[in-house]
């Protein structure tokens, strides 16, 4: 506690000439059709948009993106083909080695490809841990930048939440980008209306 | 330790192809910055917006901090402050000792380099793993970082490919980037799944609403604390940002300012701790505190440690991080480090050409060269004066000021086009190294002005 009030006290003895906060309104860039710059944006950091057609089954798709995934864990009702429910892992060990994760995201980002998920799992390690990740994302809900999106988004009970812009990856040998550090080697967002 | 810089910098151009090889590849972060920064048409009110927003705040730190703490706690968080290097190291050996944990992994975080945890966590037992590649290999090669960002950016693949084969297994002689990252992925993985405690930085302290946000592309830092039941967070105080809104500037300029990207792979947002977890976030002031009562430097808080001076700076890219004498290298490290102690670092403020391209890349507009002309300012009543400087500077001042003088200097001036190398080109002038003199015109501006030589357009 003497040591709060000592940093405390030190910060308001040498605070001297105070600065106001500024009105955060810039004139942020709005794009016409931010959907398709979503996924110009998405592709250009290594992962990619798709928009499931309309009456197309979801699961089929996720099927012919990904036919070797052994492993598919998803907690969302209409993913018929996970294997492995998150919500009912003993501890979040138990999900390594998963193939596949699909993931509900919630608000998109078209500046730069962010998707923002909210942790609606039990074990967050699902999102990092899968090799490959599939975010299912309301193309409705996809804004121009990152003002809009703060503005949007949303945590529940768990009290974590990620914004995920493609695929993990790493440079630091010789700056040679190389996709699939810790994380998910392949991002897809599966646009849904 | 004051070992001058450009004595550091000529054993690191002695191999002059990394140092080509350094100068071209950060060169090229800076203008994949470039790149990012035009698709922007408000980029400058961003910069001048987190300016302002970070000037606000540092002026306002015990208010933001308060709140940030009890929205912390509110949130299931323990809060921990610390004053100095000490203190911090001394928290979390106590959080480890008392939960008997064996194994630390850490993603990066310059605070706790700052704080030398690792030589200390390790010296009273504790396994510490590094997560971030970069800074797992150099950990494995008992290196420092060189760069805040790219920490590895001086060690060539080939070198991680030896290390690889030595403490990984991998196979002899294969040095391919893609191979040796997902070899250093299996080996992380395990980790992640083995260690009973998680450590963090902290890119950002949201005061509003009490959230820890960290920023990586390799997702280490969630890797990490998906596992352990205990995650801490070794956070600046500089670090809390009033709100989202606040936050959001400073996460649109954040990556595009570091690396180029428009946003990070990850941008995590840590504010409960996980189910059955502990989440303690350790509040460092380690001399910030000090630093908001000097106006002269006070702009260095604002730094999100970014690295794009670096990247810019035409000295740091040709002469390395090891170059310089405090940790943290390039502009920013030069100010931080007369900051902390300018009796031990006053040998970096020789490192910039004040060429000014650093304020101009900082996204939080940091006058980086003003202060770093400040200090040289200060050289002299600090004792750590170049004395040859010194006597040339008193030389031309005694010149400068006596018209006379300066004119038949000046008159036989062109004398030295016609000296022996051996008497222009030795050790007493270090310009001359590398260098060559232009000639010295046979009449000076004054002469031909006089004769009328000079036209002037009309």
């Amino acid at each position: 506690m003497s040591t709060k009030n000592d940093i405390l006290s030190n910060i308001r003895r040498h605070t001297g000439q105070t600065y106001d906060m500024p009105v955060i309104e810039p004139a942020a860039i709005q794009y016409p059709d931010a959907v398709a710059r979503f996924a110009e944006v998405i592709k250009s950091v290594g992962g990619s948009a798709i928009e499931l057609q309309e009456g197309e089954d979801i699961n089929e798709r996720i099927i012919s993106l990904y036919p070797e995934a052994a492993t598919i864990a998803s907690n969302l009702p209409g993913i018929r083909i996970a294997t492995i429910n998150p919500d009912e892992v003993e501890t979040p060990h138990q999900l390594n080695g998963t193939a596949l994760a699909v993931v509900q995201g919630e608000v998109g980002v078209a500046e730069n490809g962010c998707v923002w998920i909210p942790q609606n799992v039990k074990e967050k390690a699902v999102y990092f841990i899968a090799e490959y990740l599939i975010i299912l994302l309301d193309k409705n809900k996809i804004v121009s930048n990152m003002h809009e999106a703060y503005r949007k988004i949303r945590f529940n009970d768990n009290g974590f939440g990620v914004f995920i812009s493609g695929p993990s990856k790493t440079a630091d040998i010789e700056q040679a980008l190389v996709v699939g550090a810790h994380g998910a080697k392949g991002v897809v967002v599966l646009l849904t209306t | 330790m004051n070992a001058k810089h450009s004595e550091a910098a000529a054993r690191f151009i002695q191999n002059r192809a990394l140092e080509e090889w350094h100068n071209e590849t950060l060169f090229l972060v800076r203008k994949k910055r470039d790149s990012q920064a035009i698709t922007l048409p408000e980029w400058e009110q961003l910069r001048q917006l987190a300016s302002q927003i970070k000037m606000h705040t540092i002026t306002h730190l015990d208010k933001y901090l308060e709140q940030f703490a009890l929205r912390a706690e509110a949130n299931g968080a323990i809060v921990h402050w610390a004053k100095d290097a000490r203190e911090h190291n001394e928290i979390i050996h106590a959080l480890l000792r008392e939960r008997q944990v064996g194994k630390l992994v850490k993603s990066k975080s310059m605070l706790t380099e700052e704080c030398h945890l690792n030589p200390y966590l390790i010296s009273k037992g504790i396994e510490v793993v590094e997560s971030d590649l970069g800074e797992r290999i150099l950990q494995l090669m008992n290196k420092p970082p060189s760069h805040i960002v790219m920490p590895a950016i001086h060690i060539k693949r080939q070198e991680v490919g030896k290390l690889f084969e030595e403490k990984l297994h991998t196979e002899k002689g294969n040095s391919h980037p893609d191979y040796l990252a997902h070899a250093a992925r299996l080996h992380l993985r395990n980790e992640f799944l083995t260690a009973a405690a998680a450590l963090t930085g902290a890119n950002f302290g949201v005061a509003a609403t009490g959230d820890v946000v960290v920023c990586t592309n390799e997702g280490n830092a969630d890797m990490g604390t998906s596992f352990p039941k205990l995650h801490i967070v070794s956070m600046g105080i500089e670090k809390v940002t009033p709100d989202y809104q606040a936050l959001s500037v400073f996460i649109r300029l954040l990556a595009r300012s570091a690396t180029g990207q428009p946003a990070t792979a990850y941008t995590s947002h840590y504010r409960k701790p996980r189910k059955g977890c502990e989440m303690h976030i350790i509040l460092v002031d380690n001399g910030r505190s000090d630093i908001i009562g000097n106006p002269d430097h006070i702009q260095a808080l604002k730094c999100i440690r970014c690295a794009a001076c670096m990247n810019t700076c035409p000295v740091y890219r040709r002469s390395g991080g090891y170059s310089y004498t405090y940790f943290i290298p390039g502009p920013i490290g030069i100010n931080l480090g007369m900051l902390k102690s300018p009796g031990e670092y006053a040998g970096n403020v020789s490192a910039c050409s004040l060429c000014y391209s650093c304020n101009n890349v900082c996204p939080a507009q940091i006058d980086l060269a003003d202060q770093i002309y400040k200090w040289r300012q200060q050289l002299d009543s600090l004792g750590k004066a170049d004395r040859t400087k010194k006597l040339i500077s008193g030389g031309l001042k005694y010149i400068f000021t006596r018209p006379g003088l300066y004119n038949t200097a000046l008159r036989l001036a062109p004398i030295i086009n016609k000296s022996p190398r051996f008497l222009i080109y030795n050790n007493l002038d270090a310009w001359g190294k590398g260098r060559e003199l232009p000639a010295f015109a046979k009449e000076s501006f004054t002469q031909m002005w006089k004769k009328g030589k000079i036209k002037q357009h009309p």
